[in-house]
């Protein structure tokens, strides 16, 4: 579980007239992780593709563009097809359909530019119509230089002055003052300069005739025609797609399939009569690869294992084993996780399960509460029937148990949308005279009970739980677990980190770099709790480990740099006091809601009534908007935080103490497909 | 023993130095997260993959605040520095 799937090195070898059969064979069983041939060997050459490469890598290009006009997205397959139904229809989906679905949808992108020309159009004619011109009057002189356009100052006598034959239009539209000038074409040059002082900037008149509010008329009835025509062609599409949808994603698998089969001999070795596949494959499943492919080949072709040791020596050249991570169902959702990080190295562990075990924890830790923890619950419910590709589910999973804790310490925090309140009404209250013997104690942990049970606690005499995350003594408390939990999770991933610098040989990395740093963390986290208590045996004993562990990492590979980082490990276990934060900045907005809405808003707008009978409706109707607001605010960040903040904790505080030091490694992906929208 | 000050007056100013330990260590985490936040949107709309570590960068400057959190609540509760000298 904490190790991924065992692989082992094998080399395929066979004559070529068998390779059809055996990639066949072995797209089928999808057990291959196939090493590509670099052309490294002078007497081998690179595959070649077989059969009909070209021809279904072009009609998937066909597809492809057909499916993105009708913006076709992957989605999860309503019903599945068999391949016969796929390859009796391929022709006709790809010509006849194609050709209807790029015919129509190349009609309304025309449709779509032509309107807006149009619209172009419009624009400019509309200030027009402040001037007493037909539109032919504008263009088609030789002789003349036409300005049209809007001036901020009049524009007549300076025209006048450069040139004294002109020919003048101006009126005003909405703030700006719309001219139209006509001189000679000799003079342009002089005129252009006069009216650019004049701040005059230039509109292109469209090529029309006639009347300028007729012509705007007539653009608009063609738009609103050409409207008429873009609907029924859009909903032909939106039809098209409805029925062709699920053929259509399952013949892109199709040919993707097919495509994948007809290039892979392209990552084989090849000699005149004979292919090499080499590629690694989970160790259990050798013998199933070797007699499943020997019988698709006949007996010509040989599967040979290659031993551990000459594994090893290609590892050492560069080659990387592939790693497939190996968890039970439950912790599988968890491996999303670690995805994001890094994939492991085939040497490394998996933290999936860590992960599975501590992650839920300390999110129900930082929500804790029933209340949010049922609301997203249902959510996830929901979320789990709407999205249904598998890293949606992986996610929304691990909400899901999640959620499922911060219901429990929900339970020990007393918590049903805030602390206290409704936990009071649901199982009842401390006594009035036992909650002050507690407070004068100094032992007040909150009021709530657990119904019959009453209060409940781990130490003789001093009952705490339900607790009041709010009260001082709960903050103490809820720091030294935070930091507890901060040390046993920092230790656990440090404990791996050794291993893992032992399965690489690096004794000096693993003993005085890795070892030093939990001593560290171990021996503070006592030293602390020593002062706390006041043990001062406890105290010059931690201190003394904590030097021995100095002492080693000076003699470790950094030498006294790696001294530099001591803080760097106090700070990681401080770091995890966000657990106690961020729920105790979640509660603190809870209980403001629940305040402002039943303490502040109700009374204040029912004038003053201290008593929840006398509020009036309009109070109690406000009071509940501002409750259900606040309260959904802080459900989200419920979400959002608890779920953030642990990711962090594991991977800067837990996996940087054992993780993907040595680079990521490479996911196993074995040669193949998951058929979705295709019968097996 | 000498009253030095009156004890809600010392006890108020215990206060406002947790309120200014949080608040500043807020800004502080804030700065930090504004150059990472401004780097991490760049580098997700080049490639969205990212988004994920991106999102866990952002949120390394906020144990910044967490120090801050730390010392405000070892002032409030954990530490009375005053108690001997406030008694009257």
């Amino acid at each position: 579980m904490l190790r991924p799937v065992k692989m082992s090195r094998v080399v395929v070898a066979g004559s070529k007239n068998v390779i059809s059969p055996v990639v066949e064979k072995l797209h089928e069983l999808r057990l291959l992780h196939i090493v590509n041939y670099n052309g490294s060997q002078p007497q081998f050459e690179m595959g070649k593709p077989i059969g009909k490469a070209k021809e279904y890598s072009e009609d998937l290009i066909k597809l492809r563009s057909v499916t993105r006009y009708l913006e076709l997205n992957k989605k999860f397959p309503d019903k599945a097809y068999p391949e016969s139904q796929v390859l009796s229809e391929l022709d006709n989906l790809l010509n006849n359909v194609g050709a209807d679905v790029t015919a129509t949808y190349e009609r309304i992108v025309a449709i779509d530019a032509e309107v807006k020309s149009k619209q172009d159009q419009i624009k400019a004619l509309t200030p027009l119509a402040v001037l007493p011109l037909p539109l032919e009057a504008y263009y088609g002189y030789d002789s003349l230089a036409t300005f049209v356009g809007t001036a901020t100052t009049s524009v007549d006598a300076d025209v006048a002055r450069v040139s004294p034959v002109n020919e003048i239009y101006s009126g005003s539209a909405k703030n700006a003052t719309f001219v139209a000038v006509f001189v000679p074409a000799e003079k342009a040059g002089e005129v252009s300069s006069v009216l650019s002082e004049h701040g005059f900037s230039e509109t292109s008149v469209p090529r029309l005739e006639g009347n300028v509010d007729s012509a705007i008329a007539t653009l608009g009835g063609s738009i609103k025609s050409l409207e008429g025509e873009k609907v029924p062609l859009q909903k032909k599409l939106a039809d098209m797609k409805k029925q062709y949808e699920d053929l259509m994603l399952a013949t892109d698998e199709y040919l993707s399939m097919q495509t994948q089969k007809t290039e892979v001999p392209l990552r084989f070795a090849e000699t005149a009569n004979a292919f090499v596949i080499d590629g690694y494959v989970p160790a259990d499943q050798f013998s199933r690869l070797k007699s499943e492919l020997e019988s698709a080949a006949g007996g010509r072709l040989e599967v040979s294992l290659i031993a551990d040791k000459e594994t090893d020596e290609l590892v050492e050249k560069g080659e990387d084993v592939p790693t497939q991570m190996d968890n039970p169902s439950l912790v599988k959702p968890y491996e999303l996780i670690t995805r994001m990080f890094a994939i492991p190295e085939y040497k490394e562990f998996d933290p999936s399960l860590l992960i599975f075990v501590f992650f839920p924890i300390m999110f129900g830790m930082i929500l804790g509460d029933i209340g949010y923890g049922v609301m997203s619950l249902l959510t996830m419910v929901l979320l789990k029937k709407k999205f249904k590709t598998p890293g949606w589910q992986q996610l929304i999973n691990v909400v899901l148990i999640s959620s499922v804790w911060a219901i429990i310490f929900g339970i020990f925090f007393g918590e049903i949308f805030g602390p206290l309140g409704l936990w009071g009404k649901v199982m009842g209250q401390l006594p009035e005279h036992e909650l002050e013997a507690v407070k004068v104690a100094g032992l007040y942990f909150g009021e709530g009970v657990f119904g019959s049970l009453g209060r409940i606690g781990f130490w003789p005499g001093i009952d705490i739980f339900p607790m009041d995350r709010l009260a001082s003594n709960a903050v103490l408390l809820l720091i030294g677990t935070s930091v507890i939990i901060g040390i046993i999770h920092c230790s656990v991933g440090s404990i791996l980190g050794i291993k893992t610098e032992l399965a690489y040989g690096e004794k000096k990395h693993a003993y005085f770099e890795r070892l030093p740093v939990m001593l560290v963390q171990v021996f503070f986290g006592l030293l602390v709790l020593g002062l706390v208590i006041g043990q001062m045996m406890l105290v010059i004993a931690s201190a003394i480990v904590i030097l021995v562990a100095m002492v080693m990492l000076v003699m470790g590979p950094e030498g006294p740099m790696g001294l530099a980082h001591m803080p760097f490990y106090v700070s990681n276990l401080i770091s995890y006091l966000r657990l106690l934060a961020i729920g105790l900045a979640s509660v603190g907005l809870a209980f403001a809601a629940n305040q402002l809405a039943f303490y502040v808003v109700m009374p204040m707008l029912s004038g003053g009534a201290t008593d929840s009978a006398e509020f009036t409706i309009p109070a109690i109707i406000a009071g509940l908007v501002v409750l259900l607001a606040v309260h959904f605010i802080n459900f989200l960040l419920g979400i959002l935080s608890p779920f953030m903040h642990p990711l962090r904790l594991h991977y800067v505080e837990m996996f940087t103490k054992f993780y993907s030091n040595h680079g990521g490694g490479v996911e196993y992906s074995p040669f193949g497909h998951v058929r979705r929208f295709l019968k097996a | 023993m000498v009253v030095v000050a009156d004890a809600g007056t010392l006890y108020g100013l215990l206060a406002v130095g947790a309120g200014l330990a949080t608040g500043l260590a807020g800004i502080g985490a804030g700065m930090g997260e504004q150059g990472i936040g401004a780097a991490v949107v760049g580098v997700v709309a080049e490639e969205p993959g990212f988004l994920g570590k991106g999102l866990f960068l952002m949120l390394l400057p906020e144990t910044l605040i967490i120090f801050g959190l730390a010392v405000s609540l070892i002032l409030m509760f954990a530490w009375t520095p005053f108690s001997g000298i406030v008694t009257p």
